[in-house]
């Protein structure tokens, strides 16, 4: 930079010379319709996201309300209202800090002073509706006991344990995670490296199996259970829900393998490494986003699965988180959408947990991940 | 270090077959080039000398020992891929200290073997890196250094300069070439850049179509092609090639007769091929018209038609003395000229061609 010439004085000047003026460009000006555009567009994207996503999240948050404040048979939309009535302008002032204040000291005293004032005016609103009767599932064991009417109920409209059911969701989800997880990368590796009869119309039929609506099997799938004698057992369920959610499993992982180049497998083999130790010091790494996302995804189909659970378990051993729920809404003479809230909040945290958990790894996912 | 000897090696796919026959002898700690166009088997065979491709048909053997057998992680084999193939998710010090984790090297002489190989190939500053952060200078240099640090007995590189830049791939060569020299590692190249491989192989093996051409030192390849293929693959700007006649003592080309000079007895369908160097404007040559102009900085590059068909004359050093459209004529000396065998594209050895009188 010393030994640079100094810029000639006359480069510069704008409007100098009569005949220059009108043939240069004005800078400033167009420099500012740009911000003003970037502007626009930014809030124009803004505002599309929170409309799109107010009737996705408002009747998650009215659950959540109901859990924690309705009363037994009734449902009220009171509490519903006056939280939103306390957090619409918390956000409001929120998004409106982050685009007016420049400094991020600033923008920090102004997020700490809204979450106070949202914290009290909350408490002031809705406080004294606030109780956890609804969640007592978690310590009475039958919940249908106490009710009107129940007391004297028999063996079969007993309630389980919630717990139950969550232990069987949870080796539901986990058990065939697992297995889909170690089958789909073996299958989709192998698909991915080697040359095989009928490897086409495998993966052609991969895709129709994917395609196809699992729902109109259910029939023979239940005989077929049936026959084997897996009805009614948690293991021909995880079976069941792992052989549905296979294909695409495996497409996903044949997509991932295929993305990472033979050389470097060729490499790891001449540097000393037998075809085992090159898969899994070398391959594997470099697909384990895709492994976590067909994860995720096996462990949320398990976790939420309904249809094949209803049909084919019947003992109150074998209830699933989402049988548990139908149960609840069901089984109670007058629905109690307190309770219904309260199991819906508690059904819904395990997925969002691991959702959020691996929400950053799924985008990748989406930019890096699917090649043919 | 090893010398390696290949006697009749064959590898087939289904039909096609990649690499017909082949033998060939690289003495202990010799610079190879193997030379020829994509699709010439030459990467085929550096995969079988890797151990990655199992040999069809012949015998393998390093330092008089059959490996044909032995797989790719016991040869000992260190290779450069085009694509480098580092391993993305590891760091270089990890890269480079991988092929040490499966020969049981203790951690603190592997350490010390990994700095010193960095050193050498100066990416040693950079050892903590991941392959996706360095350009691609550095990570070729990374992927040298992998492939040296476990001392291999044979060095493999896989067109490792093409995806460099210009700048970049003439420091390489040159480093490459020096390390080479230093570790006395026998080392065979694999590329398609006769460039690459005159200028840094002891000997270049020039392929093509699975067979191989020519073995022979880079000038002898240059001088003496001891084929077609061979003559019109080295050397840039391309040989003419000029298809002919034998007839007696006589070569026609064109319509236009030139007189045989020397023994060497080719009849029937030839063709004549004289470098563009090799043609001069000579006032007492043949005529003809300047087609096409190619400055090249240091040298001008000529289309000249003549009653022989199109020539290219390359002219050195004295700047561009003509214009488009000019009447010269033009000549070349009958030991410049090489006479190839159209069926067969084999030189006729001695066989010499008189230039013809305006």
């Amino acid at each position: 930079m010393a030994g640079r010439p100094p810029l000639p004085a006359a480069a510069p000047v704008r409007g100098s010379g009569d005949g220059g003026a009108r043939g240069q460009y004005d800078w400033d000006r167009l420099a500012a319709r740009a911000r003003r555009r970037r502007a626009l567009s930014h809030a124009a994207l803004t505002g599309f996201l929170v409309l799109a996503s107010v009737p996705i999240l408002l009747p998650y948050f009215w659950v959540l309300t109901i859990s924690f404040s309705a009363k037994t048979g009734g449902i009220e939309s009171v509490v519903l209202w006056r939280a939103c009535g306390v957090l619409i302008p918390a956000v409001i002032a929120f998004a409106l800090g982050r685009i007016l204040l420049p400094r991020r000291r600033q923008r920090w005293i102004l997020a700490g002073f809204v979450t106070g004032a949202a914290v009290i005016a909350i408490s002031v609103a809705i406080g004294p509706y606030l109780h956890f009767e609804n969640y007592r599932f978690f310590w009475v064991a039958d919940i249908v006991r106490d009710l009107p009417g129940r007391g004297q109920a028999t063996h079969y409209a007993q309630f389980p344990s919630v717990w139950i059911a969550f232990r069987n969701s949870l080796l539901l989800a986990v058990t065939q995670t697992a297995l889909v997880v170690v089958v789909a990368t073996l299958a989709g590796y192998y698909i991915s490296r080697f040359a095989f009869a009928g490897r086409a119309s495998f993966l052609q039929a991969l895709l129709v199996l994917h395609a196809f609506p699992a729902m109109t099997l259910i029939i023979p799938i239940f005989l077929l259970m049936h026959w084997i004698g897996m009805l009614d057992t948690i293991t021909g369920v995880i079976l069941v829900i792992c052989t549905l959610e296979l294909p695409f499993a495996i497409f996903i992982m044949k997509g991932f393998f295929d993305a990472v180049p033979w050389d470097i497998e060729m490499s790891a083999m001449t540097d000393g490494a037998s075809r085992r130790q090159a898969f899994v010091k070398v391959v594997l790494p470099q697909v384990k986003v895709g492994m976590l996302a067909i994860g995720v995804f096996a462990f949320i189909r398990g976790w939420e699965e309904y249809v094949f659970v209803r049909t084919l378990l019947f003992e109150k051993a074998n209830w699933m988180m989402s049988l548990y729920l139908w149960w609840v809404a069901d089984d109670i003479m007058g629905v109690d959408y307190g309770i219904v809230a309260a199991v819906a909040v508690f059904y819904i945290v395990p997925s969002l947990l691991l959702y959020l958990f691996c929400q950053r790894f799924l985008v990748q996912m989406s930019l890096g991940g699917i090649k043919g | 270090m090893a010398r390696i000897e290949l006697s009749g090696i064959r590898k087939e796919w289904g039909e096609v077959v990649a690499v017909e026959d082949m033998d060939l002898v690289i003495e202990d700690g010799e610079f190879v080039a193997v030379l020829g166009p994509s699709g010439c088997g030459k990467s085929t065979t550096l995969f079988m000398l890797a151990g990655i491709y199992a040999p069809s048909a012949g015998v393998m053997r390093f330092d008089g020992s059959l490996v044909n057998e032995v797989e790719s992680r016991d040869r000992n084999v260190g290779i450069v891929f085009q694509s480098y193939a580092l391993y993305p998710h590891m760091s270089v010090r990890e890269n480079i200290a991988f092929p040490l984790r499966f020969k049981k090297v203790p951690d603190a002489e592997a350490r010390r073997r990994v700095e010193a190989i960095a050193r050498l190939v100066q990416v040693h500053d950079l050892l903590d890196r991941r392959p996706g952060e360095m350009s691609g200078g550095q990570q070729q240099r990374v992927a040298l250094a992998r492939a040296l640090v476990k001392e291999p007995q044979l060095l493999l590189l896989d067109e490792p300069l093409s995806n460099l830049d210009a700048t970049l791939r003439l420091t390489m060569r040159t480093e490459i070439k020096r390390l080479q020299r230093q570790l006395e590692v026998t080392t065979i190249l694999v590329t398609h850049d006769q460039v690459e491989a005159t200028t840094m192989a002891d000997r270049i093996v020039c392929m093509s179509k699975g067979r191989i051409e020519q073995v022979a030192a880079p000038a002898e390849l240059y001088a003496r092609p001891a084929s077609l293929f061979v003559a019109s693959f080295v050397g840039a700007p391309p040989i003419n090639v000029l298809a002919g006649r034998a007839e007696g003592a006589e070569v026609v080309v064109n319509g236009l007769r030139l007189g045989r000079v020397g023994e060497g007895g080719a009849a029937g369908e030839v063709v004549l091929g004289i470098r563009p160097e090799h043609i001069r404007f000579d006032a007492h040559g043949l005529a003809g018209r300047i087609d096409q102009i190619e400055p090249m900085g240091r040298e001008t590059l000529y289309l000249v038609e003549t009653p022989m068909g199109g020539v290219r004359v390359l002219e050195g050093g004295a700047g561009v003395r003509f214009a488009l459209g000019d009447s010269v004529r033009i000549g070349f000396r009958p030991e410049d000229s090489l006479l190839f065998d159209r069926e067969s594209g084999a030189l006729v050895p001695g066989a010499r061609v008189a230039p013809p009188a305006g």
